[in-house]
């Protein structure tokens, strides 16, 4: 009994394993700013201090829209108490500061990281993460095998930092270390939201996430 | 009240307040003439004492002769990465050195040190005899830069005591010490300070002080430890120096010697005119420079505004841990530059000179800063994939423009203290990937008030000292779409209706932007937000310049439909 116990520890002591009922009752998820989707989230938002992957088919369908929101909580934060800046590294194309303005995202924290190559890309991520000095970053890595997906986690948790990394929808299937995935899918003029794996909590389907073409409903 | 009856003039005195402050000259006064018999003021030496005031403006000199200049440059701690900031030329402690030259084509003893000295090496011995005494003794080629960079080293540190630091020689600085006077507390803390950091720096130095620059000169180089504050002191003072203390050329030492004119106090004996017309004049004015007779204008030294400083290698090297310790060295020293002119820079070169290949450069850019702990740190990253085409012989670094440091943190929204945790700050995490990728990959954005999309905004360097303040947005009426297209990419058209990967269909619009004629980018465009067949939402625009050209050339391109797509709705 008392080696099994032993061993019971010594299991859970892995870090590997880990147990969801913990997470789940910590509150301190970052408010997605859509409450459906807050509802579906342990901790009731985004995971913060972690990787947050969003699988997307194609840009356009509302990816950005998603985190709107919450970057402009994040850069609306005082630098005294909060890390400040937001990094995108490697966006596909270029950020456009009225609309982020329109979202009430202050410019004035975005840090806007182009490198060359794609080790470039996860150098420049972990970066940022690590140091502790970003809020959040958002980064669309070419690849991100599993080695280089725990290591984002790992600057994430260091920096106390919230990582977004886009990928395509092949990437479904690969292995994951992110503590959130979460897939854009759009049909004709809705978008489906699916969240594929989250830690401490469970998969759904959140569907008419974003409706028609018009304006998507926040809540 | 009790001081006025210490000193009953002032009690006299028409000017109260202006006499409060003369005291306090006349209490200095006393502590700088040392030899000078304590002042008494009486009735009738008033005017006397007013007119020692008006002399003690006059400037007093310092000078610091430094015989052994030659052997010490090879020392100087921070021109080796090996040498702590203490050891100056303990280096090898073990091996006897010795500065060499080279005279009429045979090498000569310059300067032994103390141990070679010890074993009877002696200036001027050819360089082989003193290796017969000594087989251990290293020889050093003399090195006038490295004496030069010792000196402007020495100068720039000196120019915290004094406003004017002039190189009077190439061993010999000069210091105008009067009005340092109150601040260091007087002479002597003044000189002490002085000499012990010298001596602190490795440097063994000969101080003298007097009212003219020659005077102090000569009585350094004498090696008399001598203050004299008076002119009227000084004639005394110089009468007994010996003739080679004046550093003038040995036929003339000698022809004066030959006369049995042994010191200065001789030489003035001598008739001016025949004594112009023997030596010529210009060792007379020398004579009036330095006994105050005559002005003698020096000319102030100004450390210069950029570090530059080279280490060269005895031979050549490529271990690269070797090479980031000089550097490392050199960005200290750089920092010290720095930190003595309470400046700072953003941009810093170094460069690996080899043999037969070109010199290899490496640039790095950061906001204002001169901690050497964090160039340091940004070196790294960069030379970590710097390829070296051989081995390097030498290293140089070069400050770029110096700028006022901020010192106020917190003031801009990115500059703020990091956060407990924070392992570097904003400014740093900025400076570290602009390091690894490029400064043109590293950049921030701001809106600028425009009502064309392409102008509404601009990107701005992430190291700008000074970021522009956010501009006023213009009134968008309507949603901007969160992704913009380097260019505008032509759509194909289908009866007049733009197609992307399929029918568009047109969600919003149209918004009319016609604005720009003031300059050649205007714009008329109609702008729509549509969707696509798989859902991407599109910003897109009909140009109606482009309509109205197509009428006129009668159906026109049929691809060239005068619809664009502009930006994505991410």
């Amino acid at each position: 009994m008392r080696h099994d116990r032993a061993s019971l520890d010594q299991l859970l002591e892995n870090p590997r394993v880990w147990r969801g009922r913990d997470a789940a009752r910590s509150p301190d998820g970052l408010p997605s700013g859509y409450e459906a989707l807050d509802r579906q989230l342990p901790g009731g938002g985004w995971p913060r201090r972690a990787l947050t992957e969003i699988l997307v088919g194609q840009y356009g369908i509302g990816e950005l829209q998603l985190l709107m929101p919450a970057l402009a909580q994040l850069s609306t934060e005082d630098v005294a108490v909060a890390p400040g800046w937001i990094a995108w590294v490697a966006p596909p194309f270029q950020p456009y500061p009225p609309a982020l303005q329109q979202y009430g995202v202050d410019l004035s924290r975005m840090l806007i990281v182009r490198p060359k190559s794609d080790a470039e890309i996860l150098w420049s991520a972990e970066q940022a993460l690590a140091s502790g000095t970003c809020a959040a970053v958002l980064s669309w890595p070419a690849a991100l095998d599993d080695q280089a997906g725990r290591r984002l986690q790992l600057a994430a948790e260091k920096g106390a930092s919230w990582a977004v990394a886009f990928r395509p929808l092949t990437a479904r299937g690969e292995l994951s270390a992110a503590a959130l995935r979460v897939e854009l899918r759009a049909d004709g003029q809705d978008t489906e939201l699916r969240i594929l794996r989250s830690r401490g909590g469970r998969p759904t389907v959140i569907q008419r996430f974003f409706t028609g073409g018009r304006e998507p409903g926040r809540t | 009240m009790a001081r006025a009856c210490k000193t009953p003039v002032l009690l006299r005195d028409p000017a109260p307040a202006p006499s409060a402050g003369n005291t306090g000259v006349a209490g200095r006064q006393a502590d700088l003439f040392q030899q000078a018999p304590p002042l008494e003021i009486t009735e009738t030496s008033r005017y006397s004492s007013g007119l020692s005031r008006r002399r003690s403006v006059r400037r007093l000199w310092l000078c610091l002769y430094l015989p052994r200049l030659p052997l010490e440059a090879f020392g100087v701690p921070e021109n080796g990465p090996k040498n702590g900031p203490e050891n100056g030329q303990a280096t090898h402690p073990s091996a006897a050195r010795a500065v060499v030259e080279e005279r009429q084509g045979m090498q000569r003893i310059v300067l032994p040190d103390e141990r070679a000295a010890e074993s009877g090496i002696l200036p001027g011995q050819p360089a082989n005899a003193a290796l017969a005494l000594l087989p251990e003794l290293v020889l050093e080629l003399r090195n006038p830069l490295r004496e030069r960079q010792a000196l402007e080293s020495l100068a720039a540190w000196l120019e915290r005591y004094s406003s004017f630091v002039s190189m009077a020689a190439a061993d010999v600085l000069l210091l105008e010490i009067a009005g340092s006077l109150r601040l260091f507390g007087g002479l002597k803390p003044l000189g002490r300070e002085i000499v012990a950091g010298l001596e602190r720096r490795g440097f063994d130095a000969s101080p003298a002080i007097a009212p003219t620059p020659l005077a102090a000169t000569w009585l350094a180089r004498g090696g008399r430890r001598a203050c004299v504050c008076e002119l009227e002191n000084l004639l005394p003072a110089l009468r007994s120096l010996p003739l080679d203390c004046l550093d003038w050329p040995p036929a003339t030492s000698e022809s004066l010697a030959g006369m049995g004119i042994g010191n200065v106090g001789d030489c003035l004996r001598l008739p001016r005119d025949g004594f112009a017309k023997r030596f010529g004049a210009d060792r007379l004015l020398e004579f009036d420079r330095a006994l105050g007779r005559l002005p003698d204008p020096r000319r102030s030294w100004r450390a210069p505004e950029r570090f530059l400083r080279d280490y060269e290698m005895t031979e050549e090297q490529d271990d690269s841990r070797y090479l980031l310790a000089i550097c490392r060295a050199l960005l200290v020293s750089h920092e010290r530059f720095l930190l003595e002119r309470q400046l700072g820079t953003q941009r810093l070169r170094f460069t690996f000179f080899h043999l037969k290949a070109r010199a290899t450069r490496l640039s790095l850019g950061a906001a204002a800063e001169r901690s050497a702990g964090r160039w340091f740190d940004l070196l790294r990253i960069r030379f970590e994939r710097l390829v070296l085409p051989e081995p390097v012989i030498a290293i140089r670094l070069e400050g770029g423009r110096t700028q006022a440091l901020e010192t106020g943190t917190g003031r801009l929204a990115f500059n703020g203290r990091p956060r407990s945790g924070a392992t570097c700050s904003m400014t740093q995490l900025a400076e570290r990937l602009t390091a690894r990728i490029g400064a043109e990959a590293v950049y921030r954005i701001n809106s600028v008030a425009d009502h064309r999309p392409r102008f509404a905004w601009r990107m701005s360097a992430a190291l700008a000292a000074k970021t522009a303040d956010a501009m006023p947005m213009a009134r968008h009426e309507r949603r901007r779409p969160l992704w913009m297209l380097p260019e505008p990419v032509l759509l194909e058209a289908e009866q007049g209706l733009p197609r992307h990967r399929g029918r568009l269909t047109l969600l919003e619009g149209p918004e009319r932007l016609e604005t720009g004629w003031w300059d050649e980018h205007g714009i008329a465009r109609d702008y729509y937000t549509a969707v696509d067949p798989r859902g991407v939402r599109l910003w897109i625009f009909r140009d109606r310049r482009h309509r109205r050209t197509a009428k006129t050339a009668a159906g026109g391109n049929r691809r060239d439909s005068g619809w664009y797509l502009e930006g994505i709705f991410g």
